[in-house]
């Protein structure tokens, strides 16, 4: 029973694990160093901006990339050498769509069954408990390409696991859909995840990664901080004070005069302290300039990633911030 | 061999679906025919239905290399619009996924050429059992070859602007120059020595041959040369597949 001996090793090795990951393109350095391990049954988001390195380091992991340094390894599988292995345990929804719109949501997902190996009788199978699970019944027989973007996310997450995969790869997987549509397809993952399925994920939404066990925020190429989301606030530590003032610099000078470390985003002046509330009323009753809005919240992955790197991660209109423009070559 | 299979299948399926394709691939190789056929014929020295005859396989060659070099094209499209990434991420060797392009290719490229072989008794022309089967394996043979042209080329583009590239600067002479028009006796040596470099003039000789049972070059060294360009372009297209994204 050689099988045997192989899961015994493979129970004990993490879903993915990077060592000493390098990716160069020319003379970019797309990534710089990355170690990470993401565990068997965990949702991992990796967070970071656009051009931070994500769909990089997800490509190598996903085999369509190779490193330029270091290795990628997927249930113990290098992910070079053994390819064709680690393609046997993943599924993948890309960032762009990846179905063939004038083929029918069925006949979409009956094919991929035929490239993962699947008889032609368990294709068809497996797609119909797909369609069943996935409140794709209604719209079997419809082509791909006349689905609302919900729906073609939801066909394209069963694409994905029509083979069930060990480990489930999401690239920016629900960007632009709507908040009802990316419930539904959470509810989905979260059902893969409960059947023991594992998640990596990349997004710069925070919300997008607030779901995850544990998130990893990289920003250039880097892995700055890793942990739960609650570690991860906690390295903020305390609470956040956020001033919308009529001149937001001027108010960092002052607040920095005054022995406070503020950062401005495009929402405004950031203050991180351990007692935020306390601080607040001095801080209105001397700032210089007029506070239009002052608010304390618990500290966000937004706040976090800001705090580490001085740079917004997105502002609220999913636009980059102005000094996260600044910070690109 | 499933790999293969599902290649196959998902390009005849969507050839299926898209009847507009179809539709204009089976008419087109009439329009060669008898645009070429009767246009040039009258003008020829070989007389209306002798030059016909002449330019049949020639026609043939036109149509397989046209329609198996734009099938390919559609993994350019397919690049592009991010589904080529979920092919090359399923668990299937590479040389299945370029294999697989060759031969839909060549079957699709074998179905408008199906219409002209019909035509085959209305022009007058009648052959042996023996012939056409000769005739059959010869565009078999053709349109593998034209297709695994196409496939090891599209591989390795990002974009559709190339495509009227490749056709005009590619695919047009070395059609003009396989000899699939007229002969290439009288042409200049230079013209003769590019031909023999030409994958397009082996394929129509063969074919020719089957008909007119009159060959340019040994048949047994054109079935040789066709072999070779198919093991060779499509070790190169798997090449390209096998590179992922790292290209």
């Amino acid at each position: 029973m050689p099988n045997m001996a192989e899961d015994e090793v493979s129970s004990h090795v993490p879903a993915l694990e990077a060592r000493g990951l390098h990716k160069r393109y020319g003379a970019v350095h797309a990534l710089r160093g990355i170690d990470l391990a993401v565990w068997r049954g965990e949702i991992f988001a990796l967070l970071g901006p656009n051009g931070a390195g994500k769909t990089t380091l997800f490509s190598i992991f996903a085999t369509l990339l190779k490193p330029s340094e270091g290795t990628a390894h997927v249930f113990g599988f290098d992910s070079v050498r053994e390819r064709v292995a680690v393609r046997r345990r993943m599924g993948i929804v890309f960032q762009e769509p990846a179905l063939e719109g004038k083929l029918s949501v069925r006949d979409n997902l009956h094919l991929m069954g035929l490239f993962y190996g699947l008889s032609s009788r368990a294709a068809r199978t497996r797609s119909a408990e797909l369609l069943v699970t996935l409140g794709l019944e209604d719209v079997a027989a419809r082509e791909a390409q006349k689905l609302s973007g919900g729906q073609k996310r939801r066909v394209e997450l069963a694409r994905a696991l029509v083979t069930t995969p060990e480990v489930l790869f999401l690239d920016e997987a629900t960007l632009g859909l709507d908040v009802d549509a990316r419930r539904l397809f959470w509810a989905e993952v979260r059902r893969y995840v409960g059947a023991g399925g594992t998640v990596f994920l990349t997004t710069h939404y925070m919300d997008e990664a607030e779901p995850a066990d544990r998130i990893a925020l990289i920003d250039h190429g880097q892995i700055i901080a890793l942990g739960s989301p609650q570690e991860l606030k906690n390295r903020v530590g305390g609470g956040v004070l956020l001033l919308a003032t009529d001149d937001d610099a001027q108010a960092a000078a002052w607040l920095r005069e005054h022995g406070h470390h503020p950062e401005i985003s495009a929402r405004g002046v950031l203050l991180v302290e351990p007692e935020p509330a306390a601080v607040l009323p001095e801080v209105l009753a001397h700032l210089p300039v007029r506070t239009r809005r002052a608010e304390v919240h618990e500290p966000s992955l937004e706040d976090v990633f800001l705090k580490l790197t001085g740079r917004a991660l997105e502002d609220g209109n999913g636009k980059p911030a102005p000094r996260a423009q600044g910070g690109q070559p | 061999m499933r790999g293969l299979f599902a290649v196959i299948m998902l390009d005849l399926k969507r050839l299926w679906v898209d009847r507009v394709r179809l539709v204009s691939s089976l008419i087109q190789p009439l329009l060669y025919l008898f645009v070429l056929g009767s246009g040039l014929g009258a003008s020829s020295k070989m007389g209306g239905s002798g030059y016909l005859h002449y330019i049949y396989p020639g026609v043939l060659g036109l149509s397989l290399l046209f329609s198996s070099v734009f099938a390919a094209m559609l993994i350019v499209f397919d690049r592009q619009i991010g589904f080529l990434k979920a092919v090359l991420v399923a668990p299937v060797p590479r040389v299945a996924i370029a294999l697989g392009k060759v031969l839909s290719g060549a079957i699709q490229a074998l179905v408008p050429a199906t219409i002209l072989l019909l035509l085959l008794p209305l022009l007058g022309m009648d052959l042996s059992l023996l012939a056409l089967l000769e005739l059959i394996g010869t565009m078999i043979l053709a349109a593998v070859t034209f297709s695994a042209l196409g496939v090891a080329t599209a591989a390795r583009f990002r974009s559709t602007t190339v495509f009227p590239i490749i056709s005009n600067a590619v695919l047009l002479p070395m059609f003009f120059l396989s000899g699939a028009l007229y002969p290439l006796d009288s042409a200049p040596v230079w013209l003769r020595w590019l031909a023999h470099i030409d994958p397009v003039a082996y394929a129509v000789d063969l074919m020719r041959g089957a008909i007119l049972d009159r060959y340019a070059y040994p048949p047994l060294l054109s079935l040789a040369v066709l072999l070779g360009f198919i093991v060779v372009l499509t070790w190169l297209a798997t090449r390209v597949f096998a590179a992922g994204e790292d290209t």
